[in-house]
This record gives C-alpha cells, structure tokens and sequence, in this order.
C-alpha cells in the first residue's frame, strides 16, 4: 500500500520517535510527505489563541527532536504546532484539512486503575478519522 | 463572544448550533453524559459534562471571560442557581434564564438575571397574535423601559364609542400610539378623536397598567370582538 501524506502526531514520547522512524520508512518508498504535529490543550479558561510560553517551548523542543530522528533516517519532515481545546478532534481535523492518506500514531503501554488503556485520544482518531491509521505500539513491562 | 449554555436538551443544542453558525465560540455544559457525547459527535468539542449550577464546573468553562451565559435548563431553579453564580462569582456581564413558570419572571429580575425568557409567554403572545379571541393583544415587550405595546381592538359594546379620547379614564403612563380604522389610513388619535366600533388601538402602557387600560377602552366586560 502506498502513502502520499502522513500524519505523525506527537507527545514527545520513545514510542512517537519510533513512529517517526517507521513513517520514514513507509514514506521513503513513494516519497510521500511526512507531516507531524503537536497539539496544545489549552483550558477552557483561556482564549484558544493564549500564548502559553512554557507548552510552546516544550512543544517546540519535542518537535525538533522529532526533526532531528527523522534526519537521522534520512528524510526531511514538516512540523507544526497547533492549539485546540481537544487533542483528538484536533488531529482528526489536521487529517482532513491537510488531506493525509495515514495518521501513524505511536503509543506507549498505559494503564489505568491498574488495567491497561488506550487514553481518550486514540479511541476517538480510531472512531472518527476518515483515513487509515496505524497504532505504533511499545510493549508492555 | 464566548457564551456559555448550560443545558444540553434541544433547546441547548439547538441555540448552541445557531450561536456557532453566528461564528460565537459557544460551550454547553451538560450533566448526562450521553448528551454531552450527542453534542460532541454532532457539533464538535463543544460540550462538557458537568452541573452548571456548580462553581468548578463554572471555572473549568471559563465562566470568567464569558460575555453571556444562557440557562435553558427545564428547571427554572437550576437556571437561576446558574446565571446566579455566573454574575456574582464570575462577573458574566450578561446572564440569560430560560423559565417555564411565568410567575417565575419577578424573582428571576429581583435576583439580578438580565433577561428571562419564558417558553410559555412566548407561546401565549403567539396564540393571542394568530387567535383573536383575546381583548388585548401584546405585541412588544420593551424591557429596559418596563414597557409594553399592545393592540386592542373596540368591541360593539364598548362604552368607550362616541367618547372623545380626553373624556376616557387613562391610567398614567398609557398613551394611544396609533389609531387604525376600517378604509382608512392609520394616524395618531388626538384628544378630541371620537372611538368608534371596531377601532383598532395600538397603545403603550406599563404591565400593571393593561387591565385599566382595557377597561377604560373596552369596559369591564371582556366580550370577544
């Protein structure tokens, strides 16, 4: 199967780099486009478009990371920031409007009052994305 | 604007549809869960789960930079905790309750709510608008001045016909605004205009005053037109 875009979003996690290696591979073949993104949950609290310095500069960091693992496989990758009141649905709209073919997600083993979970965010890109999407799992302890 | 709805039902959702389509960033505040789900799947994350009526509810919303909150719960007495809490915690400049009870409407003002808007008022001014069976009509509410236009319209026995205006017994604060008569162009009634059988009358008088009003024009008997 081929991918002309892909969508990598990110929390700065071991898994998330393993994703971006693993999208490197996927889009190298058909030298598909490799967007990945950071989303910032800002508090109803505050206006969507508050600018919270520290989650910027935290944001900012991970994404160069993320840069520079994808320059280590040898591939260029685009970044972006974005700002929502959700991560899921937020994602889900960067899919569409951004018209990607695959949202790779990598997620590390969880749990949740003792039994494993999968959070809030996946379970809602799997139930609503309108593209195919791939779990990057890590191994449970 | 931010507004903030608290009330999940179809009256919420609704209002919260037409406020986002209006380019508002609008949060409704819902208790059940598969209503707060409903509003999510259906108008995107738009909905938390939670009891407006409670003030971390309220915070988490950022009921402190709100410009309104809208209470459309069917519980006039959440409304009223809601917008309550909304005003005197959070500073909302401007607090709107939905009520079912008319009666409702004098407390809700006491208590400093800004607007209250009452479902079965709404639909009593329809009904007296479509149905004339009703002696007075009220066609405007205006709120600010305490303030209301209506129209009634001089029945057969009226002893108000044959009387000029300045002879009838006015309560203070009533004026008649328009005078309209059968084949002939609406104008002002002046104080020595003569009533005549089924005259139609557009006055301005305060609430309180409408009885007087009508008994002045139309007697004390409230026979239909």
């Amino acid at each position: 199967m081929a991918f002309r875009k892909i969508l990598v979003p990110v929390i700065g996690t071991k898994a998330d780099e393993e994703a971006i290696r693993l999208g490197c591979q996927l889009a190298s073949k058909n030298k598909a486009k490799i967007c990945v993104v950071y989303v910032i949950t800002i508090k109803r609290a505050l206006p969507l478009n508050a600018e919270i310095e520290p989650e910027i500069r935290k944001a900012e960091d991970i994404l160069d990371r993320m840069e520079g693992v994808a320059e280590e496989e040898g591939y260029e990758i685009e970044t972006d920031l974005i700002q929502a009141r959700d991560a899921g649905p937020a994602i889900v709209d960067e899919a569409v409007e951004r018209e990607v073919d695959l949202i790779l997600i990598g997620i590390a083993y969880k749990t949740r009052f003792g039994q494993f979970s999968l959070g809030n965010v996946v379970p809602y890109i799997l139930k609503n994305a309108s593209c195919r999407v791939i779990l990057y799992h890590q191994p449970g302890k | 604007m931010y507004i903030i709805v608290v009330g999940g039902g179809r009256v919420g959702y609704y209002l919260a549809k037409a406020l986002l389509d209006e380019g508002h960033e609008v949060l409704v505040l819902e208790k059940n869960a598969e209503v707060t789900e409903h509003i999510c799947n259906q108008l995107g994350s738009v909905c938390l789960r939670g009891d407006g009526c409670e003030v971390t509810t309220l915070a988490d919303a950022g009921t402190g930079r709100a410009d309104m909150l809208i209470a459309v719960t069917g519980d006039d007495e959440d409304n009223l905790v809601a917008c309550q809490v909304a005003k005197h915690k959070f500073n909302v400049p401007r607090t709107i309750a939905r009520i079912t009870n008319p009666q409702n409407e004098g407390i809700f003002k006491k208590l400093g709510i800004d607007v209250t808007v009452s479902s079965t008022d709404v639909i009593l001014e329809h009904i007296e608008e479509e149905v004339p069976t009703h002696p007075l009509t009220r066609l405007l509410t205006l709120r600010e001045k305490d303030l209301e236009i209506v129209e009634i319209k001089i029945p057969a026995d009226s002893p108000a016909i044959g009387k000029q205006i300045k002879e009838l017994l006015l309560p203070q604060r009533s004026t008649l605004a328009l005078l309209i008569r059968k084949k002939q162009k609406p104008r002002l009634p002046r104080a020595d205009t003569v009533l005549q059988a089924e005259d139609q009358i557009i006055a301005v008088t305060p609430p309180e005053s409408k009885e007087s009003l009508q008994t002045a024009l139309r007697g004390s008997g409230t026979s239909l037109p």
